[in-house]
Order: structure tokens, then sequence, then C-alpha cells
């Protein structure tokens, strides 16, 4: 995990400059349950996003426990209990934008994209297929998708006694602000 | 009888205190529990950054989901859907801190670029930059 953030800084910083990565720093990831008791949602606001407009490489870092929960408790638990962010601080994604051809990161416009790649959360890698837009305006590039995650799928344990205020699918939505610098 | 009477309100007393106490933990609300939380540790933000390069774990065990209260220069301010993003960055290094303010409790119009800041966070860790959540500044 370390080697792998090491190589990441190793790869967009120096290159940066003459190679158009496309770099951002503070993309927005946020998850939401609904149940019939309760709405839960949480917003991770530092997701690390490198976007490579040559060769649709796209690679997404974030730390669980930037996760911001409404409710204090409930982020102790999230990281604690769910998510035992001590043993995995980390989440990512590691993926290929499949229909480059089709997207024009010089011209101006919002492009639907289909990324498919590998997801870990929770120790788990699972391959991940999302249709999701990037949009291009100017210098500002957005990317924005929706998916579903299943805890259960990553190995992640509900317990009994808050099973029925998690819901067995959660909705991701993922957007990212990046600059070229 | 009297006397029962009052072991009794005093319970029922006891018992609401408790209620109450019970409640507030559960429901208290993440926001209002950093910024009214004791500081501990202050640093200013290029020692931070350099703790992390030079050794992510050591660091980790120091700093992560403490209470921080760091200093340095704003290098560039942005805004997203919930609130603002201040990034305290030295020019000559490749890496810096990233502050997430909620809306309500940050002003933009005070902070610019170039500017020294305090802020108080909670540290949630590093990966390109240290990640401080739930910020709010404590002097400018």
């Amino acid at each position: 995990m370390v080697a792998r953030t090491i190589l990441m800084i190793i790869l967009a910083l120096p290159y940066m400059a003459f190679s158009q990565k496309l770099v951002s720093r503070n993309g927005h990831i946020w998850f939401y349950s609904h149940t019939p008791i309760e709405d839960i949602e949480a917003h991770n606001r530092q997701v690390v996003s490198i976007l490579e407009p040559a060769t649709g490489d796209i690679a997404f870092n974030l730390l669980i426990r930037s996760f911001e929960f409404r409710k204090a408790l409930m982020q102790e638990h999230f990281n604690e209990n769910f998510m035992e962010s001590d043993k995995y601080p980390k989440s990512t994604f590691e993926g290929k934008i499949t229909n480059l051809d089709k997207i024009d990161f010089k011209k101006d416009g919002t492009y639907t994209a289909e990324v498919a790649g590998n997801l870990t959360i929770h120790n788990v890698t699972r391959p991940l297929k999302v249709t999701g837009t990037i949009e291009v305006r100017g210098n500002l590039v957005t990317a924005r998708a929706k998916f579903i995650a299943t805890p259960q799928e990553y190995n992640i344990t509900i317990p009994a006694v808050v099973e029925k205020n998690i819901a067995k699918e959660i909705e991701v939505t993922v957007e990212m602000p990046y600059s070229s610098n | 009888m009297q006397k029962k009477f009052r072991y009794i309100l005093v319970f029922l007393i006891l018992a609401l205190i408790a209620a109450y106490a019970a409640w507030k933990y559960t429901f208290k609300e993440s926001e209002s529990n950093v910024a009214s939380r004791k500081t501990d540790i202050t640093i200013e933000a290029p020692a931070l950054v350099q703790a992390f390069e030079t050794n992510e774990d050591s660091a980790n065990s120091l700093y992560l989901e403490k209470i921080i209260q760091v200093s340095g220069t704003v290098g560039s301010v942005s805004e997203d859907s919930l609130g603002y993003a201040v990034y305290l960055k030295d020019k000559n290094s490749l890496s810096g801190v990233m502050c997430s303010f909620d809306r309500a409790s940050f002003d933009p119009s005070r902070v610019e670029p170039g500017s020294h800041v305090i802020v108080k966070g909670l540290c949630t860790g590093y990966l390109l930059d240290v990640q401080l959540n739930k910020c709010s500044v404590a002097r400018q």
C-alpha cells in the first residue's frame, strides 16, 4: 500500500507539467444507504485521483477515515467495526476508460465514459464496470459516476443489531474535479 | 411513606439525567465535536507533512485521529458541494495539508492564497497530502 502511494506520487508529480496528467486532490465520493428505518450518508471530500487523457488510465485513492458522517458515533462504528480502518486504511480503484475514442479532452462538452477496473474495499478486490460522464470546460475536467456496492461482497460484516438500519446495496456517487497542475 | 416517595423522586431524577446523557452521547453531531474538542497537538504545516513523508507509520501513530492545530501558508482555496477545501502548501514542497471545511464553518472572503492561517481539524491520514477533516479556522 505504501509502495503504491509512493509510486503514485512518483508517477504523478514530476511529469504532470509536461505529460498532461489530470490530478484531483480533493475529489468528492459519497455513499448513501436507504432503509425504512433510517437514511445514512457519508462524504469523503479528499479523494485523490489521477486521469491520463492520452491512455485512459484512471486511478482513485481514498482514506476510509476521511468519510464524514453527521453523527460522530456512527463514524466511529464505521471505522472500528465495519471497515476496520486500522488494518485497511485505504480504498483504491484502478481502471481504464474503455471508450476513449468517444471523448475529446480538448473540446468542451459532456461525454459518456465507460470505465472498467478493479475496486478494492476492506482488502477485497473486485472487478467493477461503471458508466459515467466526463465534462470538459476549458481547463476544468469533471468526472461523475454512480454505482452500487454491496458490503457483503467486500467481506464487511454488519452486526445483527444494526442490520435493519443499513441497506444491502449502498449507492456510491463520484464527483472529481481535475486540474492539470 | 414520605421516605419512600423521596427515594422514588431521586431515582426518577437520576434516570432522567442518565437518559439525557445517553441521548447526548448517541446523537452528538460530528461537527460540534471537533471544533469544541481540546487540541491534542499544535504543529507547523511543513513539519506535519515532513513527518508523514519520512515515515508514514510512525506519523500515523502520532497524529491519526488526533485533533491537530496546524499553522501554514494557504496555497489554494476551492469550493465543493458541501463547503470548502483549504490547501496549506509551501511553494517548494510536493505535498501539503488538505483541510476540509463545512460551508457553515468557513468564510472564504477571510482566507486568501498566500496568507497565513491556523486551522484546527481531525487528522485522518496521508495520501498525496496530510488530510484534516471537520476543520475550523482557529486564528488568522
